[in-house]
């Protein structure tokens, strides 16, 4: 992994042109606590989840109405729709460094990042769409 | 088999395709970066006998908190959309649930189980290490705990998950 902060733009280079511009380490750093915050999250809201639909319910018994019945609370719509913000936020952050350290192409780097962020927004939009039709009935 | 079925079932293999593809590329990467050496007989054999050898373990942490993320997230993406055909219709809904009740399905499930576990408790460990500044030796035992949790409890929960397949 890169230091943070280690390629902004202060040391003059013959690549430094050609690459896109890195993260500034202030934006760095908040990147680094929301992973952190959101990990945190995650790790009561993933493993409930996974407990409650595989553990203590058979998944064979998780139909339709086994939702509805789930989704009649709020509770759980707001539990669904924050895993969903907080595993996207934090598997898009992870994903980006791992694409940062894999694609030595400046262009091709860009590229599979804006793929990223297009795939993270289409899902954040799909799971919205889906909970607040349950909300608005 | 209706249409939404084999569409995820399609899906289904995408995903595991692009977790095959994405370890092999880490994987790889671990080899042309030259940081140390591949997971081999004579590496654990090295380990098991000196402490100091043990540092090898902290990057290969690494690589599989990175490969388990990746799956857990593309596995994400497919069920979002999968539990998105219940804002559709409840009908196409429970035919795609059907398939998670199959044994193949169920044994994936486990495999996602021992995923995000590993990724819980490893990622829990890196909080400690960073908010705690705890010592390597003490981050060491860390990991090989978050490892002995892991498959104790995936092997636990797999137990339950495959119990209604097995009879």
């Amino acid at each position: 992994m890169r230091v943070p902060g280690a390629l902004d733009g202060r040391v003059a280079d013959a690549g430094a042109a050609a690459r896109p511009r890195a993260l500034g380490t202030r934006r760095r750093a908040l990147v680094w606590v929301m992973v952190r915050l959101t990990g945190l999250l995650l790790s009561v809201l993933v493993l409930g989840h996974f407990a409650l639909t595989h553990i203590l319910t058979d998944v064979a018994n998780t139909g339709s109405s086994f939702v509805a019945r789930r989704w009649g609370s709020g509770v759980w719509l707001a539990w669904d729709w924050l895993m969903l913000a907080a595993a996207l936020a934090h598997g898009t952050a992870g994903i980006w460094v791992a694409i940062e350290d894999y694609t030595p192409s400046p262009a091709a780097r860009r590229r599979r990042q804006w793929a990223l962020l297009a795939l993270a927004a289409v899902l954040f939009v799909l799971g919205s769409v889906t909970i607040a039709r349950v909300i608005l009935g | 088999m209706t249409l939404v079925q084999a569409l995820f079932v399609v899906a289904l293999i995408a995903v595991l395709l692009a977790v095959i593809g994405f370890a092999t590329v880490v994987v790889a990467g671990a080899a042309r970066g030259g940081a140390g050496s591949f997971v081999t007989p004579a590496l654990l054999g090295r380990m098991v006998r000196s402490p100091a050898e043990r540092a090898e373990v902290d990057r290969w942490a690494f690589y599989a908190h990175r490969i388990s993320g990746f799956a857990v997230f593309a596995f994400l993406a497919l069920h979002v959309c999968d539990v998105g055909l219940y804002g559709l219709s409840h009908r196409l809904y429970d035919q795609v649930h059907q398939l998670y009740g199959t044994a193949p399905l169920r044994l994936f499930e486990c495999g996602l189980l021992f995923g995000i576990l590993f990724h819980t408790l490893n990622g829990l460990r890196i909080l400690a290490i960073d908010l705690a500044d705890l010592r390597v030796v003490t981050a060491r035992r860390l990991l090989a705990g978050a490892f002995a949790l892991t498959v104790v409890l995936a092997l636990l929960g797999s137990v339950v998950i495959l119990r209604p397949v097995l009879g």
